[in-house]
């Protein structure tokens, strides 16, 4: 501008010239200043523009003085700002004067001064335009910014670094017109942010010093905002889903699009072909998705597929993905799930679920093949049950927790390959709850209650179980003296209790005997004692020693029942034994004395044994005297399998006795009158023995065992007595067997010793015998104390009593049964 | 060689164990239907499409299975599978590529077709079980099915033929199948080239053991249940 305004200038001077020339020459016109600036508040300049030269050459020349100073000063300085231009250096720059400057045009012929301007440095100053302005876009955080930078104008002046400027830029779309202005400050770059991306902006910078101008804007720089990324990310396939084995689809996940969409194209080529498709369907499967239809989609061909991102800036390839549409099936999942309660036989519900393909998948055909698989679980719990079902499309469930809501769901995969499906919508059930349950509580009520029925039965035969036993099992009542005095018995005398009998006088009357039972027992307990008695008179009689006095019509009456009572105070037996075991058979009516013979075995005359093998090892000699006719006391030891035949009257086998005493610790003799395979025995034994026989049989297995053995024990009852015409007696087996009687003699004082008939098979008839047992036939001869049996069956009888009682303590688990039969002293 | 004894002996027990089972299906729940006055006894048509149904299942079964393995051991990060788009040998045999296609091609010519595929692989799978051994560090697991695979598919060829000329009305075709020249490859000196050879062939007898499982089914569903299946 300047140097065209001068070198305009100049050329009017020449015209003027060339006038002056024609018309004359003349002096120069007057110059005009027109400007002074300073850059950077340190120097300044100032430029003039000539007048009319006059046609001649002229010279410039620029004076100025200082406010302070009347001096005037030439220029220092004409060449370093140009030509028509005065430049003040630093030392000629004095910001705090104001200059008044002058410019001075000088020919030959004059010369002309122009107006003075008066110039203030400070409110001059105008700083070059910022140099070096560089643009570029930079992406963070997906946005898309305009990075601006720049440099300070340049100074001639070395010492100028150190100024400071401020900056302001000024951006506008190319092809816009107006200009959007920046303050940037002090700072020589900038992020310009809010660009519309695909669009060339037009920025440029200016700067500004202190107090003075604008600089000029500084050289324009052009730059294009890019379209998101360029060129675009990659694109990754996600996958490939065929639902239904005909046809298929596939997903792609593009790069980040900003603002401008990229365009997809997906690309793939099959298997043996070299050409490359294009995807027939991009929209059936939604965005990002390729969608295969059947006529597009073949198995057992591998796919490769592509895909293009591509947008202005340029492409991107996704990675290749290789297809074969047989492995790649994942149906969609059951529909019409159905889920039902039914009730088995016995009556546990069960869960019966059924459901269908999914309506895509054409299983008809064979095509497509689908296994399922179903889960369920309480609704509160956590871990799932997964059963495989197959192909069938029903399941039934057995075993569910009954009052439990279960969810169920399912799932569907093809046979081979592919995957399973999603999992169906959760369905619920609620199992009922089972009536199994309160079966259960009504259960365990009744266990609980039976349970305390039983509790209190038990307590109840503890504390009374005598009673209980009694009332059970009713025993058969023995030969019980009422009122009688145990210590009577025990201390007292005979007379005393014959009083407190009321049985007043001896031999008992029979008011007496009306206090007897009616009863004859024949018992199976423990009469062994009765045998040793005999044979170790001072050990047994040591208990009652007086009673062996008393005589024998006492002990008729009350010596069983007394020893047994004896024997459980000592023993402290059970009593329900006792009460059974009194087996004493005694004989009522009266007939006191007939004890010994009453006591007859049954019409077996033998003795039985139960063993055979050792059935006369024992007591050969005993058992099996000449006559054969003894009553005899059986011994029998199922353990040792021996028997004991004794003859009431052979009281001297004490030996043998004892011996066994000593092997078996316990012996409990008992009258045996019933067997079961006694006609067995009975063949086996000397069957010849007419003699009522008592047999004493030792029934116990066990040595230590108190209790004896309720089969084995026998008795029998008064069956019937006759009295017609000679007082007989029927007795009558009680047992269950029935096979044999007792014929015992009721009556007086007479004693049926004789056996007068048999009557039936069970029932043998006793006749009154007029010479009595006291010359027993079947007495032993070698036995030493039979004598003493014989010398009188009361003494007999007391002595067998004695026995008992002595025999019943000797050993713990003896009972006090008397055997009546032990009291017969001798048999017809 | 104890171990491979072993997986022969397993090999041997599978192999009675599916025997037996087809035999006792046979025995017990197929009673032979034999009509009055005929002379033949025979398997119902339905009865040999389940043997060949279950037969192609399961060498498909052992075929994925082998392929896998195969996969998994030796051909990671080798890029087979973009190698292997180049065909397999039953390639020439044109067979229905989707469900229309199979659906409109005659069941006669698909049984052929599935003969045919059954056909070309008897040879490919002899060398296979043999060479198979030759794999550096081969597991018994894929050695054993090499070779109950080409056993079971004898048995199904059989199988095939049978139903074929049960349901074949004319004269049975010529027998039609691919050969197979990929021996050598089996047999290369380099071991990546060795090692792609086989899983290419695995990868192929994949393929085409579904392929005819899938006939099969196909066929099955149409000839005896009248689609519907």
């Amino acid at each position: 501008m300047k140097q065209k305004f001068i070198s305009s200038v100049q050329i009017i001077l020449q015209l003027a010239l060339t006038t002056a020339g024609l018309t004359g020459q003349s002096y120069p016109g007057k110059p005009r200043i027109i400007r002074c600036r300073s850059l950077e508040k340190e120097t300044f300049s100032c430029w003039w523009k000539p007048g009319s030269d006059g046609g001649l050459p002229t010279n410039y020349t620029l004076f100025y003085s200082k406010d302070s100073e009347e001096k005037i000063y030439e220029c220092p300085d004409y060449q370093a700002s140009g030509p028509n231009s005065c430049y003040f250096d630093k030392n000629h720059t004095n910001p705090w004067t104001t200059y008044i400057i002058t410019v001075m045009a000088t020919n030959e012929i004059g010369s002309n001064s122009s107006d003075p301007q008066y110039v203030d440095v400070t409110s001059i100053v105008q700083p070059d335009a910022p140099v070096n302005l560089s643009l570029e876009t930079k992406t963070s955080a997906s946005i898309t910014y305009l990075w601006a930078k720049w440099s300070p104008p340049p100074l001639a002046a070395v010492s100028s670094n150190s100024h400071v400027y401020r900056y302001e830029l000024r951006v506008k779309p190319e092809e816009k017109e107006e200009w959007e202005t920046i303050s940037v400050g002090e700072q020589t770059h900038y992020k310009v942010t809010g660009l519309q991306a695909g669009v060339k902006y037009v920025v440029q910078v200016r700067c500004m010093l202190d107090l003075g101008e604008w600089s000029e804007w500084s050289s324009e720089r052009n730059i294009q905002i890019p379209n998101g990324e360029s060129p675009p990310e990659k694109p990754t396939i996600i996958k490939c889903r065929s639902p239904e084995k005909e046809t298929f689809t596939c997903w792609w996940k593009p790069g980040s699009d900003k603002g401008h969409p990229i365009n997809h194209t997906l690309l793939y080529s099959k298997e043996g072909e070299e050409k490359v498709y294009e995807c027939p369907d991009y929209k059936t499967a939604g965005p990002n998705s390729c969608y295969f239809d059947k006529k597009h989609t073949s198995f057992w061909t591998i796919y490769n597929i592509t895909v293009r991102a591509t947008n202005e800036m340029g492409s991107n390839v996704s990675d290749p993905h290789y297809v074969d549409v047989t492995y790649i099936v994942q149906p969609d999942p059951p529909v019409n799930i159905t889920l039902e309660l039914k009730k088995s036989v016995n009556r546990k519900p069960y869960l019966v679920l059924t459901w269908s393909p999914p309506p895509l998948a054409d299983v008809r055909s064979g095509w497509l093949t689908l296994e399922y698989e179903l889960r369920l679980k309480p609704e509160e719990g956590e871990e799932w049950e997964t059963i495989f079902v197959g192909q069938q499309t029903q399941c039934k469930m057995f075993s569910l927790n009954p009052g439990k809501r279960y969810i169920v769901q399912i799932h569907c995969k093809p046979d081979h390959h592919g995957s399973w499906s999603e999992w169906s919508p959760e369905m619920y059930i609620q199992i009922p709850t089972d009536f199994r349950v309160k079966d259960m509580v009504v259960w365990i009520i009744v266990g609980i209650l039976s349970s305390l029925i039983c509790l209190i039965m038990s307590w109840t035969m503890i504390l009374k179980g005598y009673r209980m036993m009694a009332f059970i099992l009713p025993p058969v009542p023995g030969p019980k003296i009422k009122g009688i005095d145990k210590h009577l018995l025990e201390t007292g005398k005979s007379e005393e209790l014959l009083s407190a009998l009321g049985c007043h006088g001896f031999p008992p009357t029979s008011d007496c005997e009306e206090l007897l039972i009616e009863y004859l027992e024949v018992e199976d307990s423990e009469d062994q004692q009765l045998m040793p008695s005999h044979d170790t008179p001072s050990k047994n009689t040591k208990m009652i020693p007086k009673e062996t006095d008393s005589d024998s019509g006492r002990g008729s009456c009350d010596s069983p029942s007394l020893l047994s009572e004896k024997c459980r105070e000592s023993h402290a037996l059970p009593s329900t034994l006792q009460t059974q075991d009194i087996r004493a058979v005694q004989e009522n009516k009266g007939a006191k004395r007939s004890w010994e013979t009453q006591c007859i075995a049954s019409e077996q005359k033998t003795l039985l044994f139960n063993n055979e093998s050792t059935k006369s090892s024992t007591w050969p000699a005993v058992q099996l005297p000449p006559n054969n006719q003894l009553p005899m006391f059986a011994y029998h030891s199922n353990v040792e399998a021996h028997k004991i035949i004794l003859n009431t009257t052979n009281v001297n086998i004490s030996p043998v006795l004892e011996g066994n005493e000593e092997k078996y610790q316990s012996r409990y003799p008992i009258t045996e009158t019933v067997h079961d395979n006694m006609e067995k025995q009975r063949e086996m034994e000397n069957s010849k023995m007419e003699q009522t026989t008592v047999q004493v049989k030792q029934n116990r297995q066990n040595d230590k065992s108190p209790f004896l053995n309720p089969k084995l024990m026998d008795y029998v009852e008064v069956h019937k007595v006759r009295q017609d015409e000679e007082p007989t007696v029927l007795l009558k087996h009680k047992d269950n067997n029935g096979k044999t009687e007792k014929y015992t003699v009721p009556g007086t004082s007479k004693e049926y010793t004789k056996v007068s008939t048999v009557v039936d098979h069970n029932i043998l008839v006793l006749m009154p015998d007029s010479h009595i047992q006291h010359t027993p036939v079947s007495q032993e001869p070698a036995m030493e104390t039979s004598q003493n049996l014989q010398q009188g069956q009361a003494e007999k009888n007391m002595s067998y009593c004695l026995t008992a009682p002595s025999d019943c303590k000797r050993e713990t688990s003896g009972s006090d049964y008397m055997d009546p039969s032990s009291f017969m002293p001798s048999f017809k | 060689m104890s171990a491979k004894g072993a997986s022969q002996k397993g090999l041997l027990l599978v192999a009675l164990l599916v025997s037996n089972m087809l035999l006792t299906k046979e025995g017990v729940t197929s009673l032979p239907i034999c009509p009055n006055g005929s002379v033949n006894c025979q398997v119902s048509l339905e009865e040999l499409f389940d043997r060949a149904v279950k037969l192609s299942h399961y060498i498909h079964f052992l075929s994925s299975e082998m392929f896998n393995e195969f996969d998994e051991r030796y051909a990671q990060g080798r890029g087979f599978i973009a190698k292997a788009v180049n065909g397999c040998h039953t390639s020439s045999l044109t067979t229905p590529e989707d469900k229309e296609q199979a659906q409109q091609i005659h069941h006669e010519d698909l049984l052929n077709l599935v003969l045919g595929v059954l056909r070309s692989w008897n040879d490919p799978l002899i060398h296979l079980a043999s060479e198979v051994q030759r794999i550096k560090e081969a597991p018994e697991t894929i050695l054993w099915k090499a070779v109950e695979i080409e056993e079971q598919n004898k048995r199904l060829l059989e199988g095939m033929e049978k139903i074929v000329g049960r349901v074949h009305s004319g004269e049975t075709e010529n027998e039609i199948y691919s050969p197979w020249e990929g021996l050598p490859s089996l047999q290369l000196a380099d071991e990546d080239s060795r090692l792609f050879a086989f899983y290419n062939l695995l990868h192929c007898l994949r393929r085409d053991s579904h392929k005819i499982d899938n006939y099969l089914k196909l066929l099955k569903c149409r000839l005896i249940h009248d689609n519907n299946c």
